[in-house]
């Protein structure tokens, strides 16, 4: 069975998938199989496989990072707004038409779906990687992407919280009270993105953090300028085919992630992380 | 008695209203007074909160009401005559005037009921929620004032009175009616490199400041007395103030001095409400962890909370909106939807880039410590041209016009444009397309900045790009704020122009003829330079673009004044759309939150 972690964050653009990348070419450097999940992505930045199937760019940039050809199995699910509140679902790799999301069966068929592509990728890894979409503590939405699939997976959780707009302390502390408490037993550490000034101001707030929510912080990370394909950028345009000219633009790509880790390996307790991957929930 | 009240009878008689400049006694109570009643019909009101009792030069006791500012207000005043209309005011006792005095009270507070608006993180929407309260109050015919103790922007403003303070609040005093004044904004930080400030206080520049000094020494010294000073002024001229926080209040680690936020709620004694930003999710794990977070006393203070930037159906969030209702026993006010204005932008966060498709694109290079940049508002608000911020050398040759927009720091800047490209791409496009400075942007094209008493920086001298025949010296510590208007030489029709100047140093011109003639304090002068081929020009001016008269310059030079008539913008001038959008604004927030609730809140 492969070991697992998952980042979530108390807001969308918080820095997860970036992270969730860093995280994988690390564990790729030490010489561990990785492969990066995300059960649900939304976004309209889609890239399509050898196989011709499609999925969220995000995860096919973290598949080069742990040096993998991306697989529509490392994002099930995928759903593009295609305009008035009406969007188009991708399940594994292809379109459907015919999931109703709003019911109650197919929340057991979505649920399946993400379940099958994880064990799919479990029998070809030692550790995968996970990212959650959005926030876990929307308490008016029912939510496939965060806690629900943890819990499936059993996997320890990892909270990012963004500070570039202030408020990270309370974004942490309201988020971690509004989960459910079977979901709050998941939650192993915390870490803190974007930040930019005197990082000492912050130990403070950090100790009352671990105390209020019973773990560890895992570290502040510097806010970043480095390009990274975006979700929501028009980067690589809305059909995803990737040509061999903008091969030079992975490469781009990787090379900021290499810098980028570089930074993370400064700024993230890797040796508390590794400790969390190695004992997973129990 | 009989001679005052004549003159105040002759003074009704007359209409005459406002302060009375000439008076020798002015501003005997404070600036901007109203001196219609310079007599009060009121004395002796022996009201304690405006006046006391005092031992007088003859021994005797005396009515003092030398702090009182309530008939000095123009609302009052206003309503005062309005009260006394046709009235046979000499034959009144006191007893029948003080009833008057009571009616008025009733819509004229003494002192003004303050209500503060705080943000669970930066971006919020706080700025714009204070701007549609004091628009909304002031509908309901309340005299309104925003308040924002401490702002940190690089986008100012100069008010009338010379004083510079941050732009938003300019924006929202518009929206109050109201003229904007140093009060509103007593403190605004402008970062100038990372850690160090220009603190600005009163609209004045009073000295750079790191962090750390600036927490650590400057507030628990000064910190209370500018909020207090500030307040209780503004407190005796309105009857309400809508203060804006800063950043989230439910920052632990935050200095105790800390007067943005939740201090000056206390300070000001004002209920608070909490604006939440859904669009990036998290919204009630924000609203939750704020509010649980702050100590009780400080949590006490909330009254309300508001969700603002919803796309999509709001219907969706009613379960959510109970639940959290119930868990911080905070009232959810309302859902406030996301909604496209066009209005000053504050900070660097909102710089939008122009909508794909344009036509035409005129670039602003994005230099790292761009200020002013609402000068480009209206430049974007034209039909069929998009405004650029450039990042990239490479991407200089491909707009349309080229502008070096406002800087914090002109000579910090010029190094930067020089040592990462820029300069190399200014000079392969100079001559190709026209390239225009505003500001520091315009003591860039210069032929050299000189710097010997290290106004700006620790740098003597620095050669310019040279595209103008000036120079631009720094010789003393000066900073130029001040209100202009005038026109481009360049015009026939000498149509008027307007805006300000935010600067240190000084641009003399060599060759090159001025670019503007124009006016401040009554004094004329010239402004700016121009390149006879009009291939590059430069200005002090801010907002510049506001007025027709330099848009159509800049159209002609793309040569397509013809094809691209601005008419959106041409009869419907920058104010006309401001209005507009303040009015919208107003009622989107009419429409989406309780506004009995809001008024209860605040107490009118």
């Amino acid at each position: 069975m492969a070991k697992n972690v998952m980042f979530q964050s108390t807001l969308s653009g918080s820095g997860k998938s970036l992270i969730t990348a860093a995280v994988c070419r690390y564990l790729n450097e030490n010489g561990y199989n990785v492969s990066p999940f995300k059960s649900l992505n939304i976004s309209l930045n889609s890239y399509i496989t050898v196989e011709g199937k499609e999925m969220g760019i995000s995860q096919a940039f973290q598949s080069w990072a742990c040096g993998k050809e991306p697989s529509h199995y490392m994002n099930p699910l995928l759903l593009k707004a295609t305009g008035n509140a009406a969007s188009q679902l991708i399940v594994n790799g292809s379109p459907n038409r015919e999931i109703d999301r709003k019911d109650d069966e197919s929340w057991d068929i979505l649920t399946a779906v993400v379940r099958d592509a994880y064990m799919h990728l479990e029998k070809k890894s030692d550790i995968i990687v996970i990212e959650g979409s959005g926030t876990p503590a929307e308490i008016n939405l029912k939510d496939i992407a965060n806690m629900t699939t943890a819990e499936m997976f059993k996997a320890p959780v990892i909270m990012i919280g963004d500070i570039d707009t202030g408020g990270v302390f309370a974004g942490l502390f309201g988020t971690y009270s509004l989960l459910e408490n079977r979901h709050k037993k998941l939650l192993k550490g915390f870490l803190i993105n974007k930040f930019r000034g005197e990082r000492s101001i912050l130990r403070s707030g950090i100790k009352i953090m671990e105390r209020e929510l019973g773990v560890p912080g895992l570290g502040v990370i510097s806010y970043q300028r480095y390009k990274f394909p975006e979700e929501d950028s028009l980067s690589l345009g809305a059909t995803g085919k990737i040509t061999s000219v903008e091969d030079d633009v992975r490469d781009v790509w990787l090379n900021n992630l290499d810098s980028f880790l570089d930074l993370v390996k400064r700024e993230l307790r890797f040796d508390v992380l590794n400790k969390i991957i190695e004992n997973g929930l129990s | 008695m009989i001679d005052v009240d004549d003159k105040i009878m002759s003074q009704f008689k007359r209409g005459e209203m406002g302060s009375n400049l000439e008076c020798k006694y002015y501003p005997c109570h404070y600036y901007g007074q109203n001196c219609t009643h310079c007599f009060c019909p009121f004395y002796p009101c022996e009201d304690n909160e405006l006046g006391k009792y005092i031992i007088g030069r003859s021994g005797k006791w005396v009515w003092s009401c030398q702090d009182c500012y309530w008939i000095h207000r123009d609302d009052v005043s206003e309503e005062c005559l309005r009260r006394f209309k046709g009235k046979d005011w000499s034959s009144m006792s006191i007893e029948q005037r003080l009833d008057i005095k009571k009616e008025i009270e009733k819509k004229h507070f003494k002192r003004a009921k303050p209500i503060m608006v705080l943000g669970a993180t930066s971006g919020a929407g706080k700025s714009l929620m204070v701007t549609a309260m004091c628009r909304l109050f002031s509908n309901m015919g309340y005299t309104v004032t925003p308040y924002k103790s401490q702002n940190m922007s690089l986008n100012s403003f100069v008010t009338e009175y010379g004083e510079e303070i941050a732009r938003i609040q300019d924006l929202q005093a518009r929206a109050a009616r109201k003229v904007a004044r140093s009060h509103m904004n007593p403190i605004l930080l402008k970062p100038i490199k990372d850690d160090i400030s220009q603190v600005i206080i009163y609209g004045v520049p009073y000295k750079d400041m790191d962090v750390k000094t600036y927490y650590d020494e400057f507030l628990p010294e000064r910190g209370d007395e500018i909020l207090v000073s500030s307040l209780d002024f503004l407190k005796k001229t309105n009857d309400i103030i809508v203060m804006e926080g800063a950043g989230s209040p439910a920052e632990i680690n935050l200095s105790e001095y800390e007067i943005a936020n939740l201090r000056a709620a206390e300070k000001a004694d004002a209920p608070c409400i909490l604006v939440v930003n859904i669009e990036r999710g998290g919204a009630f794990a924000y609203l939750y962890g704020t509010i649980m977070i702050l100590e009780e006393s400080k949590r006490k203070r909330f009254k309300g909370a508001i969700i603002n930037n919803m796309r999509g159906d709001a219907t969706s969030l009613e379960k959510g909106i109970g639940d959290i209702e119930e868990m911080t026993g905070i009232p959810v006010l309302g859902v406030v939807p996301h909604i496209d204005l066009e209005l000053p932008s504050e900070d660097s966060m909102d710089i939008k880039d122009g909508e794909l498709g344009s036509r035409y694109i005129i670039g602003v290079l994005r230099l790292p410590r761009i200020s002013n940049f609402t000068d480009f508002d209206a430049l974007s608000l034209m039909d069929g041209v998009g405004v650029k911020y450039i990042s990239d050398p490479k991407e200089v040759l491909d707009v349309n016009i080229l502008i070096l927009p406002g800087t914090k720091s002109t000579i910090e800047d010029m190094i930067w444009l020089r040592e990462n490209g820029f300069e190399k791409a200014l000079k392969q496009a100079h001559g190709k397309i026209p390239i225009i400075g505003i500001c520091g942007g315009f003591q860039m094209l210069g032929k050299t900045i000189i710097d010997v008493n290290s106004v700006e920086s620790n740098i003597d001298s620095i050669e310019g790009l040279g595209f103008l025949n000036c120079t631009t010296y720094f010789d003393r510590f000066e900073k130029k704020t001040i209100q202009v208007e005038g026109h481009l030489n360049t015009d026939p029709l000498k149509r008027n122009i307007r805006g300000y100047e935010i600067h240190m140093g000084r641009t003399e011109n060599e060759t090159d003829p001025p670019l503007n003639r124009v006016r401040a304090n009554g004094k004329n002068s010239d402004d700016g330079a121009y390149d006879p081929d009009m291939m590059v020009y430069g200005t002090y001016i801010h907002g510049y673009f506001d007025l027709p008269p330099a848009r159509e310059l800049l159209l002609s030079l793309i040569g397509e004044q013809e094809r691209l008539k601005d008419d959106r913008i041409d009869n419907k001038q920058m104010d006309q759309v401001i209005e507009e959008n303040l009015e919208k604004l107003t009622k989107v927030l009419e429409g989406s939150i309780d506004i009995e609730s809001l008024k209860r809140i605040v107490g009118v």
